[in-house]
């Protein structure tokens, strides 16, 4: 089924094009190639001026390593320890309860009210407004309490007849996915000023696990929702309904039959889900400083602490970026199955 | 079928109130304060200023600066990754010779940290250690000022953009490729439709409803920029290079001016939401056409 488009051209412009991908290709290769030569480059391999091939033009060492691992260079074994926490964990919890919130909006029907969700926005504002003005709570006193009533009095809303439209199933996936529009730094910023005023309070979230890993769950899950959705529509049917005609419980058809049916989608939404975690640089600037500060914030202030030790930082680079190009493989074999065409339809 | 059971809410609620909580809270945290006059340092007590801030924002030079490089990143970025991205994915789906080998590399680069890809950008741009400088000299071209000067450095920021993002085009482009029926282009060669018409034919406008979807995204993305620009020139030289999230973070976390940086952040959000919106007004007419 491949090969359309580019079949009715000659030869020679065919073969314009294959070097005009290898080109591409080339750009995208070598600072990777950069990267690693450089990481096993000795200092004056670094200030002479660019070098090419290992042996050759320099010889390479693994003190940049060495340095690394000693910890010369600030806590890189234990920053690297942090992330993986973090990653491995936000992933797993992201993936677990947004595969869950997935699989209901394909199997079964929800309607809400949008007079509800108004109901919800108006009582959470004004309650927090009251009870942070009036009643002289603190700001996230007043938050917690007003989120409480406004969500019990949103579900109790819910079931009377408002007026207004209702929404329906595609509605709360779209608000789901919406969440990805926001600007992070409106939520990093508020975020961060919120995390410490509950820590005022006895309870520290900032520069802790459960603050860090929390924010990083939310913000994977419309990624989650969206992705997991594609792979449970293709799970047929069938094999469903077959089980619900011998009376299996929903929560027995979706861990007993539908999960292990979609491992693949449930693997591939981990990983991509631990990549952008792995990854993110905005949050944990906010919300870390030393005991759960992650690779992306070390590998960034590199640069700033000594100007042009490029060994050095190419090696800091190369640990921060070794794990992805190993899941890069792995995605590219997934995706070679055809894996994505259904999240793009 | 959709079926009806109490588990479902089960299911939901655990999702929706991480959501919730983690979006709902600081929206209304940030949207009351952005109506205040509130500083940490030097602590003042919040004084309510309604809209003052937002006033003052609005004529704040720095602010249009802002809007505008952020601007002129996303769009430009976006426009030749979806260029070249649309290019490199039609060779790829024709199967040009070492297809196999490219998909991997051609991969990569969307999934390192942006903060990893923004220092080795740095490398490479350097003026007397970098390779493409020394590449640059062979053709008479000497220590070009990469990222000293306010438009070399722009450049150079959407140059990393584009290198890093195009494989995400790439990707979802072959996707796209994949699902195109068959019979459709056996019907043009009957026909003798050159490979040039039947690009223009077929191809484009069959995927130009994913198209507008990868460039939505890729726009959205784009205007939240900030790990590159903080590397690699920190918004320099001078505010040349300033992006919108770069600019808030200056404001709210150096100066802890928080009414002021709460009021900025809503008015990046109704940028974004007016882009957006913009956006899909300007296609609707385009992808309904083709149903």
């Amino acid at each position: 089924m491949s090969g359309q488009g580019l079949t009715g051209l000659s030869p020679w412009s065919r073969r314009l094009v294959a070097v005009g991908v290898l080109v591409w290709c080339l750009i995208t290769v070598f600072p990777l190639y950069w990267v690693v030569v450089t990481a096993f480059k000795t200092p004056p391999g670094v200030v002479g001026g660019p070098t090419y091939l290992p042996f050759i033009d320099f010889t390479p060492t693994l003190q940049p390593f060495i340095d690394l691992y000693q910890g010369i260079r600030g806590e890189f074994f234990h920053t690297f320890l942090n992330s993986t926490i973090v990653g491995l964990s936000a992933a797993a919890i992201a993936t677990a309860i947004g595969a869950m919130a997935a699989y209901a909006l394909v199997r079964f029907e929800f309607r809400v009210r949008l007079g509800a969700g108004l109901v919800f926005f108006l009582l959470a504002l004004g309650g927090y407004l009251l009870f942070n003005t009036t009643f002289g709570f603190t700001r996230p006193q007043a938050l917690l309490l007003a989120f409480p009533i406004a969500l019990i009095a949103a579900v109790v809303a819910n079931r009377l007849p408002l007026p207004g439209p209702i929404l329906g199933n595609e509605d709360i996936l779209f608000w789901f996915v919406s969440q990805r529009m926001f600007p992070p730094i409106v939520t990093a910023f508020a975020l961060y000023l919120l995390y410490s005023e509950i820590g005022r309070l006895g309870f520290q979230l900032i520069d802790s696990f459960v603050g860090l890993t929390l924010c990083y769950v939310a913000f994977s899950l419309p990624i989650v929702v969206w992705l997991m959705r594609d792979f449970f529509e293709a799970v047929p049917i069938e094999v469903e309904e077959a089980a619900m005609v011998d009376n299996v419980p929903s929560w027995r058809i979706f861990f007993g039959i539908v999960v292990p049916m979609s491992m693949n989608g449930l693997l591939a939404t981990f990983m991509i889900t631990l990549a952008f975690v792995w990854n993110e640089f905005l949050f944990a600037l906010f919300l870390t400083n030393s005991r759960w500060q992650t690779l992306p914030i070390l590998v960034a202030g590199q640069n700033s602490q000594r100007g042009d030790e490029w060994w050095a930082i190419s090696a800091a680079a190369l640990v921060a970026i070794v794990p992805m190009m190993i899941m890069a493989g792995l995605l590219s074999r997934m995706m070679r199955s055809g894996l994505l065409i259904g999240a793009i339809k | 079928m959709m079926r009806n059971d109490p588990i479902k809410h089960v299911f939901i609620w655990p999702a929706v109130l991480v959501v919730l909580a983690i979006s709902i809270f600081p929206l209304i945290y940030s949207l009351t304060t952005s109506f205040l006059s509130y500083r940490l340092i030097p602590p003042i007590p919040p004084r309510v200023v309604w809209l003052g801030n937002y006033a003052t924002l609005l004529q704040e030079p720095r602010f249009w600066n802002a809007i505008f490089t952020t601007t002129l990143i996303a769009f430009i970025a976006v426009g030749l990754q979806y260029a070249i991205g649309f290019g490199v994915a039609l060779a790829l789906n024709a199967r040009v010779p070492g297809e196999r080998l490219f998909r991997v590399a051609l991969l990569l680069p969307m999934l390192l940290a942006p903060v990893a890809v923004a220092l080795v950008a740095r490398m490479m741009f350097n003026p007397t250690m970098g390779p493409l400088n020394q590449f640059l000299s062979k053709f008479g071209l000497v220590n070009l000022p990469f990222l000293t000067n306010g438009h070399w450095a722009l450049a150079c920021i959407i140059a990393v953009e584009v290198w890093q993002w195009t494989p995400f085009v790439i990707l979802m482009m072959l996707a796209g490729l994949q699902t195109l029926p068959e019979d459709v282009y056996e019907a043009a060669e009957l026909e003798n439709a050159s490979a040039w018409q039947q690009f223009w034919g077929i191809t484009f406008p069959m995927l130009l409803p994913i198209s507008a979807a990868i460039v939505f995204i890729r726009l959205i993305e784009s205007y939240k920029i900030m790990d590159t620009v903080f590397v690699m020139t920190g918004g320099g030289p001078g505010v040349d290079t300033e992006t919108l999230t770069l600019f808030a973070y200056q404001e709210g976390f150096k100066k802890f001016n928080l009414g002021y940086t709460s009021a900025l952040s809503f008015l990046f959000l109704i940028a974004i939401t007016i882009i957006g919106v913009t956006y899909l007004a300007l296609l609707r007419p385009h992808l309904e056409k083709r149903r």
